[in-house]
């Protein structure tokens, strides 16, 4: 009886898990085959699931046609900065709404959590005349800045919750050693937390690495241009190039892929230390 | 330990900081004199870009005190940014205006009025008369076109041939008879490229002044000879009932979704037998490898029950951004691109019709799938020129609104009836002020 | 800003009572505080002065347009008109089927989202062989970006050429392909698969690792009294969770309902405006130029958002005494 049950139990799990897989990695497996058949064989019928003839043409076309490696190493710096800054700069400002009660604390929380719920649209003009004005238009340090300050609200408040999970006799004990808060916080409190600030800063390098309307609207050149523009410049007035784009798309993802793989672990132990705080 | 860890990591941030940063986008002159021109284009495609790059870089070569950086952003984007930029006033000098933008961008103020640069100038002899008359709308130069838009109808000659017809559809009648005989759902084979998406309405009013042709308005297509609008006449509601039965019987269900990149891809990718387009089009069919070259041709625009066709003559070119602090030089790039050699090749690798009267000469204009154009505006009474009221400050809105209800047709939730009624009234008052 | 630096009750802070500690003079307590609340200021002060630069600024100097005849296609006269974009929006026919859209959007999406997750996360929740290779693939949809998904499901539920038509014709289910995009039923459809698809995982990920912050005992204690597998559920797992599935689903609704991403790319709000959602048709009308209107929509759904959360978050305080 409870043999048949596990066994039960054993094959719904891993029939439940295959389909979560597989429908969970179809379309890469589809946009990497889009992507290796041969540009006009996009179009042939029936369709094949595997190219007849894999052609890496699409591929070849993005570093030639396309300045393709520029708009990467734009992308992994972009991101690269402003989510390391975001994540620092989140930190202090967790510590302090997790540690202290202060009168405007809530006020802070709340605005935080406002920027949230903000479309974006609404500041997209006002922003780029402001950016305009400090002459920070298609340039990276211009982008950096304001991907920093849409990580930070989110970063904060999770960060928070891994705060509060550690006992502050810690930095307590730190401070009482001559320390000062600034050099309690990094010597002692980060290296506890590092799984949590990991999740952290990982969730905005994907953020800042795949965010297109702020990077079409604030870059021009191609020198500056980043990624997502770039997949967005796939579509010209009369052609969606299916193929181009398909390429762009798998070079775009193997590096967040990348991370996941090696970091997964750390991901869940991280946000783990963080869950029940929220 | 690692307090110097983390020191080391805010050095080298701040150190990415610095060299990431490059200054903003304001084209500081160098010393030596050199002047940087920001130009941005606007119906971005990657040919189009790699030929105005090979003319920048002639340009650059003939005036090595001026350097040229080409900005194209995403197309679906691109006017919006040009807004932007235009309003901002900074790090724009030449822009690609469109007959649909230069009203705005005009009533803004954000277009400089290059008349008196442009007096006497030497190119103007050169344009066709069309161009001239566009670079001089109400007595302003905002931009000189770098070529026409016009519609034409490109189709498959081998499946017309096999399905037993003797040549292309002439009429709008023809096309319907034709499409719906090609049109084979089950074997993924389709008529007509119907245009249901993006800008949809150019097509349907296609279609209506055809129907009216012989009582439109030359000065404002949209218009009737007795003042009223084209959408109120008894035609209007036969074209379109005739365009809905095209969409039904010819055309793919998808199709209701179609814009530019769809209808193109559709056709050049062998799904569709018919597709009513700009002379652009021509070079990307050319590139195809579904469509061989002996596949297909292009023939005439489609006539009404009356035997005659409207023709609504688009165009764009290129302007100068209000803000500029660096006129002459773009006013000298402007007209470099105007004259001779370049805006010759810039309308053949785009496939345009071109601005300069030695085209009618040119052999190239008068084969193969130009031969449809010729023929064109070798017959100007049955293939009438007359101008969309494109320059409108509410041509964008109208462009939205007049989609929107027109794929409220296709999916069956409002009548022609009705569209024609609600298109009448928006112009009837728009019109009245 | 004023910090008292008063400490917030926590746990730790019984810790600390408990260690042995000479009673602080009162003076010197104070000085000690000032000095604290100008170091917590300064750690404050970076985000806050990122977040009010780049964000609040933009964002309040747009919303003024708001109440401003402020379309781009003609700037000559750009008075205040109060309401008046309000009032056109309300009265705009379509309003009524953009805002059910949005909440079809919402709840279409996050309902499927959450179940699928949550299914996942228990599974995932026992060690298995390859457990950690599979949470690496299976998080992948969390990697790519919206704009991206878009187009993938885009070219996917391609009409003539989609895999998805061709998959469902070979299983026999279909005889002719489905028009996806261009059948306003079939696209909302497509557009919420495809967000499915890219939610679950977010879900999975957070609800395993509130799984994994739920002690052992418990479930041990649970085992003991003879609780069955679905009763554990109920009353062991779900309210030990409760509380970080209500601020995840929180947090989520309103992305979803901020998210434009993925519509925008496969149907740009088409076929006939019939699958936008309030910021797809945000989007539609900044690029007409109207950003009178596009901002007066953008506080509507500021206030919507603002005024649910507090709601959810007043219903939710009952469920969080009772831990």
């Amino acid at each position: 009886m409870i043999d048949k049950q596990s066994i039960f139990g054993r094959v719904s799990k891993i029939t439940f898990l295959s389909i979560c897989l597989i429908v969970t990695i179809f379309p890469l497996y589809w946009i990497v085959i889009t992507s290796l058949k041969a540009p006009g064989a996009i179009y042939e019928l029936p369709l094949k699931y595997w190219p007849s003839e894999i052609s890496f043409d699409n591929y070849i076309g993005l570093f030639t046609k396309s300045d393709f490696g520029r708009y990467m190493v734009n992308s992994l710096i972009v991101a690269t900065v402003a989510s390391t800054v975001a994540t620092l700069i989140s930190l202090l400002s967790a510590y302090v709404l997790a540690r202290f009660q202060f009168a405007g604390r809530g006020a802070v929380m709340a605005a935080f959590l406002l920027t949230q719920m903000i479309p974006g649209f609404i500041a997209l003009g006002p922003l780029y005349m402001m950016m305009s004005n400090f002459d920070l238009v298609d340039s990276k340090t211009g982008l950096i800045l304001v991907y920093i300050a849409i990580c930070i609200p989110f970063c904060t408040i999770m960060l928070r919750g891994f705060f509060e999970n550690v006992p502050d006799a810690l930095e307590e004990a730190a401070m009482i050693d001559g320390c000062s808060r600034l050099s309690a916080l990094f010597r002692v409190l980060v290296p506890v937390m590092m799984p949590g600030i990991a999740a952290s800063f990982i969730f905005n390098f994907v953020n800042c690495w795949n965010e297109l309307f702020l990077s079409v609207t604030l870059m021009n050149s191609d020198e500056n241009k980043t990624i997502p523009t770039a997949l967005a410049g796939f579509i010209s007035s009369f052609n969606i190039d299916w193929g181009s784009m398909s390429a762009a798309a798998v070079l775009t993802v193997v590096p967040t892929l990348a991370i996941f793989a090696f970091a997964s672990k750390f991901i869940v132990q991280g946000l783990t230390a963080g869950a029940v705080k929220g | 330990m690692k307090s110097k860890l983390t020191t080391i990591a805010a050095l080298g941030v701040a150190a990415v900081l610095a060299l990431s940063g490059c200054g903003g986008g304001s084209g500081k002159d160098s010393a030596d004199g050199t002047v940087t021109l920001k130009m941005v284009e606007s119906l971005t495609n990657p040919t189009r870009t790699d030929t105005l790059k090979k003319l920048l870089a002639g340009f650059e070569k003939d005036n090595p005190n001026i350097k040229v950086d080409l900005i194209s952003p995403p197309t679906d984007s691109a006017d919006q940014k040009i807004q932007q930029m235009l309003q901002s006033g900074k790090g724009i000098d030449v822009v690609e205006a469109r007959d649909i933008t230069v009203g705005s961008f005009g009533a803004n103020k954000w277009l400089y009025d290059m008349s008196a640069d442009l007096d006497g100038w030497e190119g103007w002899d050169d344009l066709t008369e069309n161009a001239v008359n566009y670079s001089k709308q109400d007595g302003k130069t905002y931009y000189i076109p770098y070529g026409f838009y016009g519609l034409s109808l490109f189709y498959r000659s081998d499946l017309v041939k096999d399905a037993g017809f003797d040549g292309p559809p002439a009429s709008w009648k023809d096309l319907i008879t034709q499409s719906e005989k090609l049109n084979d759902p089950g074997a993924n084979k389709f008529g007509y490229a119907f245009r249901g998406g993006a800008n949809a309405n150019s097509n349907a009013v296609a279609i209506i002044e055809a129907y009216t042709a012989d009582q439109v308005d030359k000065e404002n297509a949209f218009l009737l000879s007795n003042g009223k609008t084209i959408f109120s006449a008894p035609e209007a509601q036969t074209a379109m009932d005739d365009y809905l039965e095209l969409f039904k019987k010819g055309s793919p269900p998808s199709s209701v979704a179609w814009g530019y990149p769809e209808m193109v891809q559709g056709f050049s990718n062998g799904s569709t037998a018919f597709l009513l387009q700009d002379p652009e089009v021509i070079a990307t069919i050319k590139e195809s490898t579904s469509v061989k070259e002996d596949q297909w041709n292009v023939a005439p625009l489609l006539v009404g029950p009356a035997g005659k066709a409207i023709q609504p003559v688009a165009s764009a070119g290129w302007g100068i951004a209000q803000s500029s602090e660096h006129k002459p030089e773009a006013v000298k790039l402007i007209k470099y691109l105007a004259q001779g050699e370049p805006a010759t090749t810039f309308s053949k690798e785009n496939s345009l019709v071109p601005i300069l009267k030695s085209a009618a000469t040119d052999p190239f204009y008068s084969t193969g799938p130009w031969a449809a154009y010729v023929t064109m505006t070798e017959n100007p009474d049955t293939y009438i020129s007359a101008v969309q009221p494109r320059g409108v400050a509410w041509w964008t809105e109208w462009i939205k609104k007049s989609d929107g209800e027109l794929q409220r047709v296709l999916t069956g939730k409002m009548t022609t009836k009705e569209l024609l009624t609600s298109w009448d009234t928006y112009w009837s008052e728009k019109l009245a002020g | 800003m004023a910090f008292d630096a008063q400490r917030t009750v926590t746990r730790s802070s019984e810790t600390g009572s408990a260690s042995p500690q000479p009673p602080k003079e009162y003076r010197h307590k104070k000085r000690f505080n000032a000095r604290t609340a100008w170091t917590l200021a300064g750690f404050m002060a970076p985000a806050a002065i990122f977040v009010a630069i780049f964000t609040y600024y933009p964002m309040i100097s747009g919303s003024q347009m708001a109440f401003r005849n402020w379309n781009l296609n003609d700037l000559s006269d750009t008075s205040w008109i109060g309401w008046g974009n309000f009032v056109t929006l309300f009265e705009n026919p379509e309003f009524g089927t953009i805002v059910r859209n949005t909440v079809v959007w919402v709840v279409g999406s996050l309902v499927p989202q959450v179940v699928i997750g949550f299914a996942l996360a228990l599974f995932l929740k026992r060690k298995f062989r390859f457990r950690s290779g599979y949470q690496a693939l299976i998080f992948f949809p969390w990697a790519v970006s919206g704009f991206l998904i878009g187009m993938l499901f885009r070219w996917m539920f391609n009409a003539e050429f989609g895999v998805v038509n061709d998959l469902l014709m070979k299983a026999g289910f279909i005889d002719t392909p489905i028009p996806w995009l261009a059948e306003p039923g079939f696209a909302m459809t497509a557009i919420i698969i495809a967000n499915i698809w890219y939610g679950v995982t977010f879900f999975a990920i957070m609800i395993l690792a509130a799984l994994q912050s739920v002690s052992d005992e418990m479930y041990e204690a649970a085992a003991i009294d003879g609780a069955g597998k679905v009763r554990t559920l109920f009353s062991i797992t779900l309210p030990a969770i409760a509380v970080t599935l209500g601020l995840t689903i929180l947090l989520r609704i309103i992305w979803i309902f901020n998210f434009p991403d993925v519509i925008w790319a496969m149907t740009g709000g088409g076929p006939a405006d019939q699958t936008h959602i309030i910021t797809t048709y945000m989007i539609k009308i900044t690029q007409e130029g109207d950003y009178g209107q596009a901002s007066a929509l953008g506080l509507i759904v500021v206030f919507t958002l603002m005024l649910f959360a507090v709601f959810y978050l007043m219903a939710m305080r009952p469920r969080k005494a009772k831990r």
